[in-house]
């Protein structure tokens, strides 16, 4: 009964042009995780290699963390870094999800390679295209490679300049994630019910980071946000979209 | 690192991954999409941002939240997330420097 989703060329390039914007910082990005996959001990292949199948900076920079720190046996290891991805990546559950109206109408050797390249970045310009009116699900390939290549060579390229760098910190790229955070927040909100489901995800987050959950703040934020929204559908006359 | 730890270290955290990818994905196909859930879903972006704000705010000091602040003006006035973010990663590292 649904119209065929389309999946085109000209919505990958879309995609991949709405994407350009985000190469430069994803590659700056990409150079810092490289430099502390170096810290780590990882060969610049072995860190390109974690970059391309992992694809996930946050997860990856708390990964090297815990390798940094000491690895104790394989499987404690094992479990400990699964966990480790599995917590901090648990949006991408979420993300996968909302996807599900957009592209449930497609054969599954386009939906499974496509999902591959999700992210933070892909994912908040397709949830904005798609709200725009976009629907051509080569945007999602497009938005998710055309920064991910620059995560890989930016990786390449910090781990092979490794010990030579100056402190990540002191250029504040630990502050890298939430300035795009904040700014992604302030393009999103749109609606005036946005500020109690933001006041509602802040004290969920400030909360869990208290009890010393900091790992799953931001999940719990978004899980909180979600229910909230949930419950106030019922209130609100939905707009029509 | 030795090949012996590398390789099942990399095919865990990229099977993590990945298979976070699609299990929401394949969650839908069994689970209805009522409009309520479609709501929920769509405000989740929006609380994730705002935990991990909440969290760089908490954890931060002054430095932080002036540069926090400026990535908000940055955003408000230029529309470009990008110049936003460095704005305030540049303002910060200024501040760190010579604060």
């Amino acid at each position: 009964m649904a119209d065929p989703v389309p999946y085109t060329r000209a919505g990958f390039w879309r995609g991949v042009a709405v994407a350009h914007p985000m190469v430069a910082g994803v590659f700056v990005y990409g150079i810092a995780f490289g430099l502390m996959a170096e810290q780590a001990r990882l060969a610049p292949w072995q860190a390109v290699l974690v970059s391309a199948f992992v694809f996930s900076g946050s997860a990856q920079v708390a990964a090297m963390g815990l390798l940094a720190a000491g690895i104790s046996t394989l499987s404690a290891t094992l479990w400990a870094v699964i966990a480790l991805v599995l917590v901090i990546n648990a949006r991408y559950f979420l993300f996968s999800a909302t996807l599900y109206p957009w592209i449930k109408g497609l054969p599954a050797r386009q939906i499974y390679p496509t999902l591959f390249t999700l992210g933070d970045g892909s994912w908040m310009l397709s949830m904005r295209a798609y709200d725009q009116g976009e629907r051509d699900a080569g945007f999602l390939l497009g938005s998710g490679l055309g920064s991910g290549l620059s995560w890989v060579l930016g990786t390449a390229v910090g781990s092979v300049i490794g010990g030579y760098a100056p402190d990540p910190r002191a250029l504040a790229l630990d502050f890298l994630l939430a300035a795009f955070a904040v700014a992604m927040l302030v393009g999103m909100i749109r609606r005036k019910s946005d500020g109690m489901i933001l006041g509602v995800a802040i004290v969920i987050a400030i909360g869990f980071a208290k009890i010393g959950q900091a790992n799953w703040a931001p999940v719990a934020a978004g899980l909180g946000a979600g229910l909230l929204a949930c419950l106030r559908y019922q209130e609100a006359r939905p707009d029509g979209e | 690192m030795a090949n012996e730890l590398f390789i099942p270290l990399l095919m865990a955290m990229a099977t993590a991954s990945y298979g976070l990818r699609i299990a929401g994905f394949l969650m839908m196909r069994v689970m209805p999409v009522s409009p309520r859930l479609d709501a929920a879903l769509r405000a989740t972006p929006l609380g994730v941002m705002a935990g991990i704000v909440a969290l760089a705010a908490m954890n931060g000091g002054l430095a932080e939240w002036l540069a926090i602040a400026l990535v908000m003006i940055v955003q408000r006035i230029s529309g470009n997330d990008v110049v936003a973010a460095f704005a305030g990663v540049a303002s910060l590292a200024l501040i760190r420097a010579y604060g």
